[in-house]
């Protein structure tokens, strides 16, 4: 709800100006529109994203391939001197991830609401300027001053935001078709330090462990009516999570255990699958990084 | 009959605090080669950290543990061979487990045995089969049912290739479904000729399956003897909390010799009877 009005107002900030006030009222009106239709809060984040991933048509192929490429075509979204070329990268790739990978629309919009906050917000702060004189797009006088939209802060504004959409569409199209084990044992295959892939090996593990015992204690603390009333709400979530930690403390020496009995040498190695890259892949991949390239140059020449 | 592992005069004591507490007193123990051993004892009784000494997670305070007739010190190499041959599978397979998929997961102990990949594959598919795992290879462990995590986590021990293999509490939290496949799953082990050792509350199970059983009551291994004599001994079962298996008491009341194991044999033994008496009569 929120973020669709922002959008809706973010939405009408850019455009006011170089559009008709009309068009841009309808534009305004849309986005906000399609946002409120269908971005309405999934829970359980994390967890969601996973069971998508393993859902993905695109789950079968090289994780290496889906890896090199998304962090190839991001590098080139934020590079991009154009807010064009992001933008467009963007809308394929969320193409791809609903038609092709076999993600609800529904659902994708969702989880993009989530970044789309973050995005909008600091939309919102390039945006707008305190200025003392009303030149600009949009000026609403405010405290001895104006409150105003300048053209020049709209093409920055442009830019920055369809820079970082193409961003979140990359990750978002790498992430909901491999899972983060994957992701990790090609970080780990292209030598990005040891200590920093297995951190994430066992984050992504106990992740779901806290989880499942948080819900537990959220779910037996309600039983016994800890949140009723707002003042005892915030006491039971406290003790949770002071109980979390303690939990987790123990919990942690025990999975320790576990992985000394199995011979752990400090260094956590699995027996991978190979996913081998296919020529539909390639293919794909290799005609969206050549027509990125391309569109920036010919925009560049 | 072989001996796989020894305990002798072993302590231990956990350390939270300035408080020490004896978790294991003057252990003396030995376990041989296809043993079925069924380790009893009240919570907190012992029983976990007899099994994490076992596996070389925990080392003695005093006393030592031999493997093969060699002492264990605390040395990384030597504990690895103790880890190596004694498979521990965990009470809580959540512990346990790590991996993306089920494959990977069963993949961990023998990727740490810096293995070939052939030998590691062939290890994993082995676990897999004897688990019964087929059908989960690819799944991610987090999804699956508390009965398929124990399978899974059963199976991560196997993959290390054991002599021995130790279960905590392994029926905890298992449906009477998924109990009797476990069961099986141990006979199937133990007929494979794999020694095993099971911590367990349930005595009417330690009667029907166990050849030996160990009783731990504070810490100290109060009992080691054959179930007959164990759950003959009424004052032993007293002092630690211990009762007798309802199978065990009704064929002592009806005065069945020899005692029988498992259902099966009682009703054989009483249809028998009946027959007796049957042709007395007539």
């Amino acid at each position: 709800m929120i973020v669709a009005v922002l959008a809706g107002f973010v939405m009408f900030s850019l455009c006011v100006g170089t559009l008709p006030t009309a068009a841009a009222a309808a534009l305004c009106v849309l986005v906000g529109g399609i946002l409120l239709a269908f971005g309405h809060h999934s829970h359980g984040g994390v967890l969601v994203i996973d069971v998508y991933a393993r859902r993905s048509r695109y789950f079968a192929w090289s994780p290496a391939l889906k890896t090199a490429c998304c962090v190839l075509l991001l590098l080139l979204c934020v590079a991009s001197a154009s807010p064009w070329v992001p933008l467009v990268l963007a809308l394929i790739l969320a193409l791809l991830t609903v038609c092709g990978g076999g993600i609800h629309l529904h659902d994708y919009l969702a989880l993009l609401s989530l970044p789309a906050a973050f995005l909008l917000l600091s939309g919102l702060a390039l945006l707008w300027d305190y200025a003392p004189a009303a030149d600009g797009a949009v000026a609403i006088p405010f405290w001895n001053g104006w409150l105003v939209v300048t053209a020049a802060a709209q093409v920055r504004a442009r830019l920055v935001m369809a820079r970082a959409l193409g961003a979140v569409s990359c990750l978002y199209f790498l992430s909901l078709s491999t899972t983060m084990p994957e992701i990790l044992s090609v970080l780990r295959r292209a030598h990005v330090p040891s200590v920093m892939t297995e951190l994430a090996v066992l984050i992504y593990r106990y992740l779901f462990v806290l989880l499942s015992v948080y819900q537990s204690m959220k779910d037996a603390a309600a039983s016994r009516l800890g949140y009723s009333g707002f003042a005892r709400s915030i006491r039971t979530t406290g003790s949770v999570y002071g109980n979390l930690l303690a939990t987790s403390f123990r919990r942690s020496g025990a999975c320790f255990d576990a992985m000394e009995s199995r011979c752990y040498d400090g260094e956590i190695r699995f027996l991978e699958r190979e996913k081998p890259v296919t020529l539909p892949a390639a293919l794909l991949f290799g005609g969206l990084l050549a027509g990125t390239v391309a569109c920036m140059m010919i925009g560049g020449a | 009959m072989e001996e796989l592992l020894r305990f002798e005069h072993v302590s231990f004591a956990y350390e939270d605090g300035a408080e020490q507490r004896l978790a294991l007193k003057d252990c003396s123990v030995s376990i041989g080669a296809g043993e079925r051993v069924a380790v009893l004892g009240s919570n907190g009784a012992g029983k976990s950290t007899f099994f994490l000494l076992s596996n070389g997670v925990l080392c003695p305070k005093e006393g030592t543990v031999f493997f093969h007739g060699e002492p264990v010190g605390r040395k990384k190499q030597e504990l690895n061979r103790l880890r190596r041959g004694v498979g521990l599978v965990f009470q809580d397979p959540d512990v346990q487990i790590l991996g993306g998929t089920v494959e990977e997961e069963i993949s961990f102990g023998p990727m740490n045995l810096g293995l070939s990949r052939e030998e590691v594959r062939r290890r994993v598919d082995g676990a897999v089969e004897r688990m019964h795992l087929e059908d989960l290879r690819q799944r991610a462990p987090q999804y699956l049912s508390g009965g398929e995590k124990k399978r899974v986590s059963i199976a991560d021990a196997l993959a290390m290739e054991p002599e021995l293999l130790l279960m905590d509490e392994p029926a905890a939290s298992l449906d009477p479904e998924n109990c009797r496949i476990l069961e099986e799953t141990l006979d199937m082990l133990g007929e494979q000729g794999l020694a095993l050792a099971v911590a367990t509350h349930d005595v009417d199970f330690a009667w029907r399956w166990a050849q030996r059983i160990l009783v731990f009551q504070h810490g100290c291994l109060a009992a080691d003897r054959t179930p007959e004599e164990i759950f003959s001994d009424t004052a032993l079962l007293d002092t630690c909390h211990l009762a007798q298996p309802m199978l065990f008491r009704a064929a002592r009341a009806m005065g069945i010799r020899p005692l029988p194991r498992t259902m099966e044999d009682f009703e054989q033994a009483v249809s028998g009877r009946h027959r007796e008496q049957g042709g007395e009569r007539i």
